[in-house]
C-alpha cells in the first residue's frame, strides 16, 4: 500500500506536477501513466513483431520476451482513473473525473456546470 | 456461372490499388492495426489537472504587492479569539521540574 520508491524517486526535489487533490495513490497513479507514455512506443513497436506473421518465428518470439520483460509500470493496464478531488479509486464518474460522493456534494453546491439536481 | 477466382482476385487487386488499401488475399496478420492505432500516452497524461500558479506563487513572485489570505486571516483570528477564552495551546515544557509538574501525582 505503501508508494513505490522507485517510481516516485522521479519527483524527490521538485514541485509535484499536479494542481489537483494529491496523495500517494494519486502520485503513483501520475507516475505510471508517465511512465507509459514514455514507453509507449517501444511497446508498439515490439507488438507490432510479435503479431507480424510474416517475419521469423525467432524475432518475433524475441519481441514477446521482451514484452513481457517490460517494467510493469510501464503497461497501461496498470493505470486506474482515480478521484481528482478525494483520490478515491472506486465509484469515479468518467464526466466528471470525481467519485460519487465528492460528484453529489459539488454538485449540490453548484461547482460543477451544467449539473443540476432533477426535480419534477 | 459466377466468374473465376483469378479473375475476382484480379479485380481485388485493381481495386486495392485504386483506392490504395492493402491487398491482402488470404488474410495474413501483418501486425498493420498496430501501426494504424493512436498513440493514448497523451490523453492518459492529461487526465489530472496540471499545476498552475498557487497564491504562494503569486506572492513569491511579486512580493512589492501586498496581498490578502482571507483563509490565513480567519485562521490567526480563530486563534486569537480562543487564546482570549483560556483556550490556546499551552506552554512549551522547557525545564523537568515543569514537566514532573505538569503530570502531578500518578501513584
Amino acid at each position: 500500500m505503501f508508494p513505490t520508491l522507485s517510481l516516485l524517486s522521479a519527483y524527490a526535489g521538485r514541485r509535484l506536477p499536479l494542481g489537483c487533490f494529491v496523495n500517494a495513490r494519486i502520485l503513483r497513479d501520475h507516475a505510471k501513466r508517465e511512465a507509459f507514455a514514455a514507453a509507449e512506443q517501444t511497446r508498439q513497436a515490439l507488438r507490432y513483431i510479435a503479431q507480424n506473421t510474416q517475419l521469423s518465428l525467432r524475432m518475433r518470439t524475441k519481441a514477446m520476451i521482451d514484452l513481457a520483460h517490460m517494467d510493469p509500470n510501464t503497461r497501461p493496464m496498470k493505470i486506474k482513473n482515480r478521484c481528482i478531488m478525494g483520490g478515491k479509486g472506486r465509484g469515479v464518474l468518467r464526466a466528471f473525473r470525481v467519485s460519487r460522493f465528492q460528484f453529489r456534494l459539488n454538485a449540490r453546491a453548484g461547482n460543477l456546470p451544467g449539473v443540476k439536481k432533477a426535480i419534477w | 456461372m459466377p466468374p473465376a477466382r483469378e479473375r475476382l482476385l484480379a479485380l481485388a487487386k485493381v481495386s486495392c490499388r485504386i483506392f490504395s488499401t492493402t491487398f491482402n488475399p488470404n488474410n495474413i496478420r501483418t501486425g498493420n492495426k498496430i501501426l494504424r492505432q493512436r498513440l493514448k500516452g497523451p490523453t492518459f497524461l492529461d487526465y489530472y489537472p496540471k499545476r498552475v500558479a498557487t497564491f504562494k506563487d503569486l506572492k513569491r513572485s511579486f512580493p512589492m504587492l501586498q496581498f490578502r489570505d482571507v483563509e490565513e486571516e480567519s485562521r490567526v483570528r480563530d486563534v486569537a479569539a480562543k487564546k482570549f477564552r483560556g483556550k490556546g495551546a499551552p506552554k512549551k515544557i522547557r525545564t523537568k521540574e515543569e514537566a514532573g509538574a505538569k503530570k502531578g501525582k500518578k501513584r
